[in-house]
């Protein structure tokens, strides 16, 4: 384990200072002027930043790449109880799949989390910011409220709506529809409600966030087009459609890319309020418990990296969809 | 006459129709945002308002108006719940802790992803559009597929058994990929002119850095404080995953939010006492955002425009 480690890092030092070795080199046989102390001083500040990311974010990659084709267990980390075992880790996945064990709803609770949360974050947070973007007095007043569940961690969240949506006849949200004759329902345990839950409870913290950049998106836009478009006799709605909609076009691209990628890697939201359950559970509770708890790092990193090509699809799908078309 | 012509007559002249109409319009707007507004901060008024009571005051007023309302008929009991929470819980020995990290992977954090930034933004040499492919390449990894071999890694490294193991809480955190890349774009619109004074002054370049490039960052470099400061004081599952857990309801090196979390399974805890320990542990948050308000609203600003 620890001679793999050295020997990776080995190599990407050796990239590094091939780097530095072809700048010096290319310096000599090109035309345009590049100094030596110039070179030498980058390279010596980039240290830092090189050296750790080495260590925690290109080395985890690596590792992470590596191990999903090994049976490498956290309990036995010795190199001589680590085995190539080629695809028997995504042969196991599938099969677990097939059979609907614990992969298949974690996979299926989390599609269904992102299709219902995406448009819905997106959707409030595009409202709110129209809402606000205005002059009238108070909209400041109204932006502090939408923003501030983002002011508050997943893990406060979390514990403020278990104490919400307790079962207990007497707990809040029971407390309230009883008001209106409704009985007691176990909101969380209930396994038709608890994504729908989730979705609202990460909307409710979330949207505000998104609502601050499509506002300051909306300041960007261009006022002379509103008035053109006032001139040629366009309502609301329509400039809403010809002005609003492409002047927030990368803007929307952003955070539609942002708000996908939070949403696949939701994980605090079901640890917190559930517990490791089939109804709730999502990818990367699933990739923590079996990497963490039970220690089958080989397993659970092939999981990553089968949810990594999976994102990555659609966040590429995504961008050549939305994208700014090349003219 | 018609209201056209009379404005024509009297520039000041606001036709009554409309004017009844924009104020009907404006109740109905106030109405709207008052009524979302609700749905936004009742849970927030909510958990303020139960830190205040006892047990039999939040089952009492809960399903009624009351439960959002600080309980002020009792105030013999008004502060109790955080007596509790800082008195037998040590709450505050927690967010010491979390301060401590937030603050040194803060001052870190800025130097090193800082001096990465100005390096790829105002040096010259052939190898940087490699290094700024593989920065846009490590922004879109998830985190998910390196969080298990990356704790794996801090155990072999560090063993994870002893007070070390602040470093692997520490040492992640300071490095930033996208940090990298929003101190790239950012020094790259500094004209070269101020720098090029300086040099010719013999200032070397990493004087220059602090001297110069910080000082004229100042809104990117406080937004990423703040939100490197929100990233550590919000972290849970990797300084729980890496921290030593002794088990006797006592948790040393604990940051905040996994100690709220340990504190949430002591037994004979109570609501009160649980809505004020998740009142003490937004506050600085809040507090946080309303201080740097300005600075996070231009960094939105710049945060969207590259994509």
């Amino acid at each position: 384990m620890i001679i793999v480690a050295l020997l990776i890092l080995l190599g990407l030092f050796v990239v590094f200072m091939g780097t530095f070795i072809v700048d010096i080199i290319k310096r000599i046989h090109s035309e345009k002027k590049y100094h030596v102390r110039e070179i030498i001083t980058g390279y010596m500040l980039l240290i830092p930043a090189v050296v750790l990311a080495f260590f925690f974010v290109v080395l985890p990659i690596f590792f992470s790449l590596g191990y999903a084709f090994t049976d490498f267990d956290l309990l036995h980390p010795n190199l001589s109880d680590i085995h190539y075992i080629g695809f028997e880790n995504f042969i196991a996945l599938i099969e677990e799949f097939k059979n609907h064990g614990e992969i298949y709803y974690s996979l299926r609770n989390t599609a269904l989390f992102v299709v219902l949360v995406v448009p819905l974050q997106i959707g409030m947070a595009l409202l709110l910011a129209l809402f606000c973007n205005n002059k009238r007095p108070g909209t400041t007043i109204f932006k502090i409220c939408f923003f501030a569940p983002v002011a508050i961690s997943l893990s406060v969240t979390a514990f403020l709506w278990l104490v919400i949506l307790s079962p207990n006849p007497n707990g809040i949200m029971n407390a309230i529809l009883g008001n209106f004759g409704i009985d007691a329902q176990d909101f969380l345990g209930n396994k038709d409600t608890v994504i729908l839950w989730m979705v609202v409870i990460s909307a409710w913290q979330g949207c505000g966030y998104q609502m601050l950049i499509f506002l300051s998106a909306l300041g960007n836009v261009r006022k002379d087009l509103y008035e053109a478009a006032r001139v040629d006799g366009a309502n609301v709605f329509q400039r809403f459609f010809t002005v609003t909609v492409p002047g927030l076009r990368p803007t929307f691209l952003y955070i539609l890319i942002t708000v996908f990628i939070g949403a696949c890697r939701v994980m605090i939201q079901p640890m917190l309020l559930t517990g490791y359950q089939d109804r709730s559970m999502t990818l990367s509770y699933y990739i923590y418990t079996q990497g963490f708890t039970y220690r089958h790092v080989g397993y659970s990193c092939a999981v990553a990296l089968m949810m990594t090509i999976i994102m990555g699809t659609i966040t590429f799908v995504q961008r050549k969809l939305l994208g700014e078309k090349k003219k | 006459m018609t209201n056209r012509d009379l404005m024509r007559l009297e520039p000041n002249f606001t036709p009554c129709k409309k004017s009844t109409k924009k104020i009907v319009f404006s109740i109905i707007y106030y109405v709207i945002g008052a009524t979302i507004s609700l749905f936004f901060i009742l849970p927030l008024l909510y958990m303020i308002a139960a830190s205040t009571k006892s047990e039999q005051s939040i089952a009492f007023s809960n399903g009624t108006i009351m439960m959002f309302i600080p309980d002020f008929t009792d105030l013999g009991h008004f502060f109790t719940n955080y007596r509790v929470i800082f008195g037998d819980y040590d709450i505050w020995k927690y967010a010491i802790n979390s301060l401590i990290y937030a603050a040194i992977v803060i001052v870190f954090n800025v130097i090193v992803n800082g001096l990465a930034g100005y390096v790829l933004a105002k040096f010259d040499f052939p190898a940087k559009g490699f290094f700024n492919f593989i920065i846009l390449f490590l922004i879109v990894v998830p985190v998910e597929t390196s969080i298990i071999p990356l704790y794996s890694i801090a155990k072999q490294m560090l063993g994870l058994r002893n007070n070390l193991s602040i470093l692997a809480v520490i040492l992640p955190s300071v490095i930033s990929v996208f940090n990298i890349f929003l101190f790239t774009q950012f020094f790259s619109s500094i004209p070269k002119e101020y720098e090029e004074a300086m040099h010719i002054d013999g200032s070397s370049r990493v004087r220059i850095f602090f001297d110069l490039i910080l000082p004229l960052s100042k809104p990117i470099v406080a937004t990423t404080m703040v939100f490197t400061f929100i990233g550590v004081w919000n972290d849970y599952v990797w300084p729980m995953m890496v921290l030593p857990n002794t088990g006797d309801d006592s948790w040393p090196l604990y940051p905040i939010q996994a100690a709220l979390t340990s504190i949430q399974s002591i037994e004979g805890i109570t609501t009160g006492e649980i809505m004020a320990s998740l009142v003490v542990t937004s506050l600085p948050i809040f507090v946080l955002y309303a201080a740097a308000q300005k600075y996070i609203v231009k960094g939105f600003g710049t945060a969207g425009l590259k994509m």
